[in-house]
């Protein structure tokens, strides 16, 4: 999932710098029209480092075992900080595992970020068929974990194979884009299903962590 | 916990002697021009720039080696993929695959690349412990939120790491092993991940309470004074220049090549 050093064009990896940039400039100002922007600072870093550490959990799916993206979740509880949150946490995976990397954060953050405040909008609408209900916070939930790692599957399967193979034909290009998306189909349906027990789980215990 | 990043600040070298904020401007744009490089006929000056940098730098190389072998599966796929499904000049057939040489120059400029952008970013980031050049960051024009969100995040990533593996070690203790995807399995690990959510949010707000009290928000922060003094430039010039050299030279050889 995360694009790694050398593998996109330069002028792949500053663009995506631009729209990072964008959205980060997007979400700081809609952080800073909150009455007090800083009141949320610690809360919106500590989610971040919960959610990079929560992401080392693995899921067993014999023979081997995944780990979860949790994008989607991260949208929905950390609303216009999910933004900010990803760079960081990507930033951090680039400098100390060497997942994903430094040309590369600005496109990575883009392809996770954008779907994660997609996920965000998704969840929010929960509001307006009743937040109480836990039927409805789960299918919100798994929308949003669904869709926030589907909406980024997509963007960097469609990244990777038309910019990285300079000599590969559009057919085949066509072809291992759809056959690489279905083939993640389990995997974003699992993210899904995550999501929703976590955000049921929080809906329990500390329902405030889903308010905006 | 120990991620190892500040594992090799304490060694004295140039590179570590070099202001952060020029070492910061002066090797990401060597990085970007790294990733602008496609003629191949660049890599063996650029991959002797990486490693005359990572040499300077005193850095072991065990420590290039091991950050190396993490990401090496990703690039493992492109190894496979590329010489075999790439360009139409068939160098070798082996039954029906065949081995393509435009391929094959495309995965050497990939690898070439990849391990001087990931050598040099080690270097930046090995040689200054992490604190200090996320504040040259801040002192570059970074957004106060974001190096704010950095710096917190990175002082509760180890603490947060480490509840978690206490939480799994409980959850052994009592008797789970993650070995089947059911929807018990997927329902307790769902609880894990959300206790860690729940715990981290409630230490925020105890964190929170604690940073008011000394005075968090209330006035401009004091400015971190880093100097950069002539030499410190110096090395800054010639670091750009060479990356103009490195533009330059692909923009003519491209030139060239048509």
């Amino acid at each position: 999932m995360h694009i790694p050093d050398g593998i996109l064009p330069a002028a792949v990896s500053v663009a995506g710098y631009a729209t990072a940039g964008a959205a980060t400039w997007h979400s700081l100002r809609k952080i800073n029209q909150k009455e007090d922007p800083r009141e949320s600072i610690p809360k919106a870093s500590l989610l971040t480092a919960a959610f990079f550490v929560a992401s080392w959990i693995h899921i067993p799916v014999p023979p081997t075992s995944v780990h979860l993206v949790l994008n989607g979740l991260l949208g929905a509880v950390l609303g216009y900080y999910a933004f900010p949150a990803i760079l960081i946490g990507l930033f951090f995976q680039a400098v100390m595992f060497q997942h994903g990397g430094l040309t590369t954060l600005g496109v990575n953050a883009t392809m996770m970020g954008v779907p994660a405040l997609l996920a965000y909008f998704v969840f929010r609408l929960r509001s307006v068929v009743g937040k109480e209900s836990r039927v409805w916070t789960g299918v919100f939930g798994f929308l949003a974990g669904a869709g926030g790692l589907g909406i980024s599957v997509l963007i960097s399967l469609v990244l990777l194979i038309t910019t990285v193979p300079p000599h590969l034909d559009v057919e085949a290009e066509r072809a291992s884009i759809y056959a690489l998306t279905l083939a993640h189909v389990p995997l974003i349906a699992l993210e899904g299903v995550f999501t929703a027990l976590v955000a049921l789980f929080l809906q329990r215990v500390r329902p405030e962590l889903l308010e905006d | 916990m120990n991620l190892g990043l500040d594992e090799y600040v304490h060694l004295d070298s140039p590179l570590h002697r070099w202001e952060p904020r020029c070492k910061l401007v002066g090797l990401m744009v060597l990085v970007f021009v790294f990733s602008f490089v496609q003629d191949l006929r660049l890599l063996p000056a650029m991959l002797a720039v990486t490693f005359t940098l990572y040499v300077v730098s005193r850095l072991p190389v065990s420590f290039l080696l091991t950050r190396l072998r993490a990401p090496g599966f990703f690039l493992l796929v492109v190894a496979i993929l590329l010489p075999f499904f790439s360009g139409s000049t068939v160098l070798l057939r082996i039954g029906p695959l065949a081995l393509r040489q435009e391929g094959c120059l495309d995965l050497l400029l990939v690898v070439a690349k990849f391990v001087s952008i990931l050598t040099t970013g080690l270097v930046l980031f090995g040689t200054a412990p992490f604190l200090t050049t996320i504040k040259a960051m801040g002192a570059l024009g970074l957004p106060s939120i974001l190096s704010d969100m950095t710096l917190l995040s990175y002082r509760y990533l180890y603490e947060i790491s480490d509840d978690l593996e206490t939480m799994e070690t409980a959850m052994a203790l009592r008797g789970f092993r993650a070995r089947r995807l059911n929807g018990r399995t997927l329902g307790v690990l769902a609880s894990l991940a959300g206790s860690i959510l729940v715990r981290s949010y409630e230490q925020s707000e105890r964190v929170y309470k604690a940073m008011v009290l000394r005075g968090y928000g209330r006035s401009s922060r004091p400015r971190d004074d880093y100097q950069a003094r002539s030499h410190d430039v110096i090395i800054l010039g010639g670091v750009l220049i060479l990356a103009a050299g490195f533009v330059v030279a692909e923009i003519l050889l491209r030139g060239f090549g048509r």
